[in-house]
């Protein structure tokens, strides 16, 4: 047993405050450093912090608790291996590394090692969709393992990775790139061309381009500002959200690698339109590995006076950013959740209105953007409206990054306008022979080969860039349960139509497989479905049953008729 | 007779209020949307612009009103909304994102409604 010292707790609690603020919305980076001290929160540890923090140790607790990567009650292992389980990476063969880490540990998933040494975890999207299966030792990331690699990533955290084989970042493939990745700015030249601009004349010139955000529910990125901008306050804030969570999503992490500058040019210049000061990067758990290199570019910014104080000379015109992590729940990708997570609270969605472009982080008025929209607004600040959306259609402007995997030919990142058929963008990766594909992720719809001639766009089948492209011999009832899963394990749990009718849908799957199911439940389960999306609270639970009900609609003669198991 | 434009989408309110205004000598044009209200601007050349913020879009009245200043520096307008009560949203003049001369929450007493369009009227 660990004895852990109270006094010296404090100390370090202490010296966080110092780092991170006095305040409730310091709780999540306090305890993650806490954490990466003790390997998981003792509860002496979280009653101190609570105490420190003047709140309740049950507040703390429960924070700890709902974040999926805060450790509770028993100390994890040295290594913590987390398995991504999402779709894209079981079509890439997920089950092989599984079986193998258990054999190589002798553990089950969840389980950790008697000595220590390994915790196995099972987690959601890694955002290595295109090169699945995916992995994550403790902030270290492998793309591509097999039964064999993943014996051998085993040996190596033994060594403790002295020598390794691997990479510690996996690079992205971006199979294709157009005006917005070929985007050829220097660091800095989008904000110094918004500084000869009035706040007016930048949103002018983003409603003028059509822009709508590029985080999945496509609002005009023009009226969002100009909202926050209107709106009264001193202390206004903008918020990127890298938090990436939609399954078979992975182009923010490439852009955050190779466009950061221009991404941070974006957040700058929407800083100035809205007359914030102060901002946040909300990124997702899972991308750890990615936080030093972005904190260096945040050093060289404020280095060349793109952050900072009187901000290229332009007088009376100060921002600066923190980046903050999330904790590994989905939820916390939705714009209000995001909000309660910084503040330092369970990732709960709030009710809307009021929106954060008037009440916002503690109460001010906030945007919030994806990292690509930040990238876009940068762009046409530059390049000019038609510049931008003389790709696109009417009411989707624009060319938008998409992240495309599953079985096809090229799986990776490719840059192709909205308004593109689905058997088009087949065709670009090589998957024509595409039983189905799933369009904007877990809480996207499933298209079958019928429906192959529909748009991508916000007014035909929207979507935030995930692509899952599903192969002649997918089991479409274990795609369905895969994305329940997700669901179930995901939903925040405040609201019920969200908490138990995804259990009950995710029930229902089941029995199916077992050939239990009749089809008047089914039915039943159906109209379940649509309560689901019309009583939920928050676009999560809302968007929950698309996939269970595309599916069922579209391929309603596999899933039926399964053969019960023989007892 | 001063002219003034309302550019309101909800009716009910423009019919109130196109009462209480003619009914107290003014000249009143209505538009339902920002497009009609700028090219009744243009046209009709009003002294007065009511303006409404949630149109076809949530920010409508604002851009109309930045537009308008761009075309006349010198016409008054007010704003009147109930975006607070409908969004929870709080907002102040401000010469760039809210370039109004004044604003009042919906719902408002005819008395002061008229008291305010005198004063911005200079009468
Ligand atoms: C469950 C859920 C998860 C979401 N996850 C993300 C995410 O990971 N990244 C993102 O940019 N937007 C995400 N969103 C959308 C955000 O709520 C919000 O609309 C977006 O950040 C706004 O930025 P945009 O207008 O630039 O797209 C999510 C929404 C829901 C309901």
């Amino acid at each position: 047993m660990q004895i852990i010292d109270r006094q010296k707790v404090n100390e370090q609690i202490n010296g966080l405050k110092d780092k991170y603020g006095n305040d409730r919305s310091a709780l999540l980076p306090i305890l993650q450093d806490l954490q990466d001290i003790y390997g998981y929160l003792p509860n002496v540890v979280m009653q101190e912090v609570a105490h420190s923090l003047g709140i309740h140790p049950v507040e703390v607790e429960g924070v700890a608790s709902f974040y999926s990567f805060f450790q509770t009650k028993e100390k994890q292992g040295k290594y913590v291996i987390r398995l991504c389980r999402t779709i894209s990476c079981d079509l890439a063969g997920k089950a092989n590394v599984a079986r193998q880490l258990e054999n190589e540990l002798g553990i089950k998933f969840g389980e950790t090692t008697k000595d220590g040494m390994f915790t196995l975890k099972y987690t959601n999207c890694l955002g290595m969709c295109d090169r699945g299966p995916a992995v994550l030792v403790n902030d270290r990331l492998f793309a591509k393992v097999d039964a064999e690699k993943a014996s051998q990533i085993i040996a190596d955290c033994r060594r403790d990775f002295l020598k390794s084989d691997f990479p510690k970042v996996v690079p992205s493939d971006v199979k294709k790139s157009g005006p917005i990745l070929k985007h050829g700015l220097e660091s800095g030249d989008a904000l110094k061309a918004a500084l000869k601009m009035s706040r007016s004349e930048i949103i002018a010139i983003i409603r003028e381009s059509g822009l709508k955000g590029r985080g999945g529910a496509g609002f005009p990125t023009a009226i969002k500002w100009q909202l926050a901008g209107a709106a009264k306050g001193d202390n206004k804030y903008v918020i990127c959200n890298a938090d990436e969570g939609e399954p078979g999503t992975f182009k923010d992490r490439m852009l955050l690698y190779e466009h950061i500058d221009t991404v941070l040019d974006g957040m700058t210049i929407g800083a100035y339109t809205i007359g914030a000061k102060k901002g946040f990067i909300y990124l997702r758990a899972e991308y750890l590995y990615m936080k030093k290199y972005l904190e260096e570019t945040l050093e060289k910014r404020r280095a060349n006076n793109l952050l900072g104080d009187n901000i290229l000379g332009k007088k009376g015109f100060s921002f600066d950013l923190q980046i903050r992590m999330g904790a590994g729940a989905y939820i916390c990708g939705e714009e209000t959740a995001l909000i309660e997570s910084l503040e330092g609270f369970r990732g709960e969605p709030r009710n809307r209105p009021p929106f954060p472009v008037d009440t916002g982080f503690q109460g001010n008025p906030t945007i919030i953007n994806n990292v690509e929209t930040f990238i876009d607004a940068a762009l046409i600040v530059v390049k000019g409206a038609e510049w931008f959306n003389e790709h696109g259609t009417e009411k989707s402007k624009g060319m938008k990054i998409f992240s495309i995997s599953g079985d096809c030919a090229n799986p990776g990142i490719y840059e192709l306008p909205f308004g593109i058929t689905v058997a088009q963008l087949l065709k670009e990766v090589g998957g024509e022979n595409a039983k189905a594909v799933q369009i904007g992720g877990a809480s996207g719809h499933c298209i079958a080969q019928k429906d192959f001639h529909r748009t991508i766009a916000y007014e035909d089948i929207g979507s935030g860039g995930s692509i899952i492209v599903f192969g002649p011999d997918t089991d479409m009832l274990q795609v369905a349960k895969n994305f329940l899963e997700f669901f179930v394990e995901e939903s925040c749990g405040q609201c019920t139509p969200c908490r138990d009718g995804n259990p009950k849908l995710l029930e229902g799957l089941e029995m199916l497989e077992e050939g239990r199911c009749s089809v008047t439940y089914l039915n039943e389960l159906k109209k379940l479905g649509e309560t689901i999306q019309i009583a939920s609270k928050c676009g999560l639970g809302q968007s929950s049953p698309n996939a269970f009900l595309s599916i069922v609609d579209n391929f309603k003669s596999e899933i039926l008729g399964r053969v019960p198991e023989a007892d | 007779m001063a002219k003034i434009l309302i550019v309101d989408d909800d009716v009910d309110f423009v019919s109130a209020v196109k009462i209480v205004l003619t009914s107290n000598g003014f000249d009143v044009i209505v538009a339902n949307s920002s497009q009609e209200g700028m090219a009744k601007f243009d046209e009709l050349q009003p002294d007065l612009v009511l303006l409404d913020v949630m149109m076809d879009q949530p920010d409508d009245g604002f851009v109309m009103a930045q537009n308008l200043k761009k075309k006349s520096k010198t016409t008054p307008i007010l704003m009147l909304t109930s975006i607070g009560q409908v969004a929870g949203m709080d907002f102040d003049k401000d010469s760039e994102m809210v370039p109004v001369d004044d604003f009042e929450q919906k719902p408002i007493m005819p008395n002061i409604l008229l008291e305010k369009i005198n004063k911005l009227l200079g009468k």
